[in-house]
């Protein structure tokens, strides 16, 4: 395996009494689309200043290309961050917004010229070029942030919540853009968010942080199908968690019936089992793994339907998604009752 | 929580770490000519008068005792009566014109609060004579009343107190208009139409709802007026024509014309007390009605 | 308001009010080109009151006096106003002692001010002139500056700054690239908004100009007009005054759309 572009090495942050990064360690990779997905103070906004150079860590090492730049101010760093609030210069029109960063450089002012205009190109906007930041829409001054970050070509491209001030119809359209841009460009960008979807559409690895510590990094396919805890688990996408004791080897839920896992659950008495919606089938198979209730409501969603089970194997009502050839089979309605299975394969397990 | 705010805040310390040399030359300068001069006046009001005028540094309270001796308190109360009067009426105008306002289509309502602000950013001492204009006996209103065929003998208008409550409520006016629309303009319109809809009536609707939830408006409004009028001398001097005294002239007189220092200095101090008991009234009647929003 | 408004007696409440505060003033103005001079009768249009004014040497004189005292007094309030506008925003903890004293001057009754810095200046044998009066009036005027660049600073979005940072800028280059420019209309509304009110500023020039007459500012003198005597000359004087101080605070209002202090 190559050298990662950049290493976080054992990071601290406190501010006053709080921990804000209690120790993280990470490695990102050249060319890699990362996400930090958190809850807000989770820490992953302050990491990525301390990227960027806006907070100085405590203690730990920032290694970026083999070399340590903890400690080197953020107008010396090969990195760039595209701001939340985007903090585009109200006073300059969108060429000399891009332009900016350039002549920091005291680069020609041909290039800078010509730099700015295939950017432009890039993101489309070569017609506003003359515009001030306050004459465009919520969408294009998104895209003149990234196009200010991205024209100085850096090392590493930092962007914090990127789409958070968008309506969700253009956030789609924007998370596959910035995806082919990245692309495109090939910079590592490092991306903080607290929308789970957005982190698993885009990135190609996640990382979850939580109370300023790293919970669980990896794919989005890997943190999907394998969370490592329940709050992972519970974080990304929708789960059924069933209350659970261990007694001899087996799982007993709260219902008295049986759940099979294939790790077991480790060294503790109580836990909970957790079954995707999309891996519970309609029927019973006599056996393990099986949940009755009566269906308490029926939720339409276009390509699927989500079911609403009332159990006394769950506190909670657990979700079931079926999809709409599924449901026409077998039209189901509230007060039904229905029992459902899984595969053991399919069950995850966690100790509480 | 602390690590949210720590980014904005990090941000403005960049520009300077230590912003008190930004503030050094101003502050110094309020400390030298508005602190210093103001404890001064302190002190002063604690002096004896010197025979020949100017100051003997001996403590004495005779000065404070003196303000409430009945010809000084007398003229305190008919100030604070004037500046009452027409802090009331002032009130009550600028509160029906910024009422009117905010009835207007609301694209008209930029400009209707702007001509009704307008005149307040002139002369004062222009608007005043104004009103020395109107007021004459040969001034425009004695003549629109002989025009109109009228010639008896008019009331005296000017030289009263009348002209200067009208001068005073004149001068002021356009910023109780203001402060009133701040507070009407943010209502939720939607408040209103839920008292109608529960069944109150227009009147209803308003005193149960709308003023209640304006008072700080109101209070900012006549807190103003009174201050500003109660320490007033130009208006008492051109339009009263110097035929009673309020504290300002009063004042005025002990620094310029009798030589009193002292008791000017403890007149002033009095000034300065009311004004900060009512600021400290208005701050209170504006954390009510902002709390009895939050209730609802 | 408007769902339980009557509009016919709004419109009359309206009518009134602006009749109210015109009448006195367009009474003014067309006094100052009445030929006769007496508000009584009108006697013809003549703009003779105007040259009368500026024959006037008493008068020229004032105006001069207070051209020089708002000029200096505005440019050193600009100065020290906009940087303590910029420390007070830049602190992190806001001092309630600290705001007292920035606020204090634009609430202070002007006699009050007027007499202190009067008896100040007294007993420190301060010799009374122009230069009593600006330092007097730097007082407010910095005040006000202050106030207005705040109320800018409170809408900057400081992330600006880091931005620029982020793209390589040293720190004066963003002070003069991002933060001058975006503070620059508030500074100059601030400082125009400063030299009206010196300009119309009466009562503390009364008091701490001194007596003598080359110390004598326009509003001094049109008090004294006004109450020793009034030539129709004043008329000239007060309508060119008032439409001085509307069109300047017009601008200033303009260029600084968020309004001036106590708005």
């Amino acid at each position: 395996m190559t050298q990662p572009l950049l290493t976080i090495r054992n990071v601290r942050k406190n501010f006053g009494s709080v921990k804000a990064i209690d120790g993280i360690d990470l490695d990102i990779h050249e060319n890699e689309f990362f996400a930090l997905l958190g809850a807000s103070g989770s820490g992953k906004t302050t990491l990525l200043r301390m990227l960027a150079g806006f907070e100085l860590p405590d203690d730990g090492e920032v290694i970026l290309d083999g070399k340590d730049v903890s400690q080197v101010p953020p107008n010396h760093r090969p990195v760039n961050l595209m701001f939340q609030s985007y903090a585009l210069f109200p006073n300059m029109s969108v060429a000399r917004n891009i332009a900016y960063g350039l002549e920091m450089e005291k680069l020609p002012k041909a290039e800078i010229r010509s730099r700015v205009d295939e950017i432009l190109e890039v993101i489309q906007l070569s017609h506003l070029a003359n515009r001030k930041p306050d004459q465009l829409s919520g969408g294009q001054r998104q895209r003149v942030a990234l196009a200010r970050a991205l024209v100085k070509r850096p090392r590493l491209l930092l962007l914090d919540e990127p789409l958070g001030a968008l309506d969700k119809k253009l956030r789609g359209e924007m998370q596959l853009e910035l995806k082919r841009i990245q692309n495109e460009f090939g910079i590592t960008f490092i991306i903080v968010t607290h929308d789970q979807e957005e982190a698993l559409v885009m990135a190609d690895r996640v990382a979850i942080l939580k109370d300023g510590r790293l919970l669980q990094s990896g794919t989005p396919q890997e943190i999907y199908e394998h969370p490592e805890s329940r709050f992972a688990a519970d974080f990304i996408g929708v789960m059924n968690f069933f209350p659970v004791t261990q007694e001899s080897g087996h799982l007993r839920a709260q219902d008295g019936s049986t759940i099979t896992a294939n790790t077991p659950l480790e060294s503790a008495a109580r836990g909970v089992a957790a079954v995707r919606p999309e891996r519970l089938h309609i029927g019973g198979n006599d056996r393990d793994n099986s949940i009755s209730g009566t269906v308490s409501a029926i939720a339409y969603h276009g390509l699927d339907l989500q079911v609403h089970l009332k159990t006394p194997a769950s506190p909670d009502p657990v979700l079931i998604r079926l999809t709409a050839d599924v449901a026409e089979r077998a039209p189901i309605g509230v007060g039904d009752s229905l029992t459902v299975h899984w595969a053991a394969k399919d069950t995850r397990v966690f100790a509480v | 929580m602390h690590w949210r705010i720590a980014p904005q805040i990090q941000a403005r310390r960049m520009i300077d770490r230590k912003p008190l040399y930004l503030m050094t030359p101003a502050l110094a300068w309020l400390t030298a000519f508005m602190v210093a001069p103001c404890l001064m006046i302190l002190a002063l009001a604690f002096f004896q008068r010197g025979i020949y005028g100017g100051i003997d540094y001996t403590f004495t309270l005779e000065n404070i005792a003196l303000v409430f001796d009945p010809l000084y308190a007398n003229i305190f109360l008919k100030s604070a009566f004037i500046a009452g009067l027409s802090a009331t009426i002032a009130v009550v105008i600028g509160y029906a014109a910024a009422f009117a306002i905010t009835a207007a289509p609301a694209k008209r309502q930029a400009m209707l609060l702007f001509f009704a602000v307008l005149p307040f950013w002139s002369n004062y001492l222009v608007r005043t004579y104004a009103w020395i204009v109107m007021l004459n006996r040969e001034g425009l209103i004695a003549g629109a009343a002989q025009w109109l065929g009228y010639d008896g003998e008019l009331p005296k208008m000017l030289y009263t107190e009348t002209a200067v409550v009208i001068g005073l409520v004149y001068n002021y006016l356009p910023f109780v208009i203001l402060a009133c629309y701040a507070p009407l303009s943010r209502l939720n319109p939607e408040i209103a139409e839920a008292s109608r809809d529960l069944g109150g009536n227009g009147w209803t609707t308003f005193r149960r709802v709308i003023l209640p939830m304006t008072v700080p408006g109101i209070a900012t409004g006549f807190v103003f007026v009174f201050v500003l009028s109660i320490g007033n001398f130009v208006t008492p001097a051109l339009l009263g024509g110097g035929q009673f005294q309020m504290i300002g002239n009063l004042v005025y007189a002990q620094f310029l014309t009798a030589n009193d220092w002292p008791f000017g200095a403890a007149l002033s101090m009095f000034l300065i007390a009311i004004m900060m008991g009512l600021l400290t009234l208005q701050t209170y009647a504006s954390e009510r009605a902002s709390g009895a929003r939050r209730e609802e | 308001m408007r769902s339980i408004a009557n509009p016919r007696l709004m419109l009359m409440i309206l009518s009134a009010v602006f009749a109210f505060l015109y009448i006195p003033i367009s009474v003014l103005f067309a006094l100052s080109f009445n030929e006769g001079g007496l508000p009584t009768a009108w006697t013809g249009f003549s703009v003779k009151w105007y040259g009368a004014l500026f024959r006037n040497s008493d008068i020229m004189g004032a105006a001069l006096n207070t051209l020089v005292v708002a000029v200096i007094s505005t440019a050193l309030a600009t100065i020290l106003g906009t940087l303590l506008a910029v420390g007070v925003e830049i602190r992190r903890r806001k001092g309630r002692f600290l705001e007292t004293i920035i606020f204090a001057p634009m609430i202070i009754p002007d006699i009050v001010l007027a007499i202190a810095l009067l008896s100040f200046f007294s007993l420190l044998n301060v010799t009374l002139g122009l230069h009593t009066v600006i330092l007097s009036h730097v007082v407010f005027n910095l005040a006000f500056v202050c106030s207005v660049v705040r109320s800018r600073l409170k809408t900057f979005d400081w992330s600006v700054v880091e931005a620029s940072t982020d793209l390589g800028a040293p720190m004066v280059v963003t002070l003069w690239r991002v933060v001058l420019p975006v503070m620059m209309p508030a500074v100059i509304a601030g400082a125009l908004l400063a030299f009206t009110l010196s300009l119309d500023e009466f009562i503390i020039a009364f008091f701490t100009a001194g007596a003598g007459r080359d110390s004598i500012t326009l509003p001094m003198q049109i008090f004294a007009m006004i109450r020793f005597g009034v030539t129709p000359e004043i008329n000239a004087l007060a309508a060119i005054v008032m439409t001085l101080s509307v069109v300047i605070l017009a601008l200033s209002q303009r260029l600084n759309r968020g309004g001036l202090p106590g708005q």
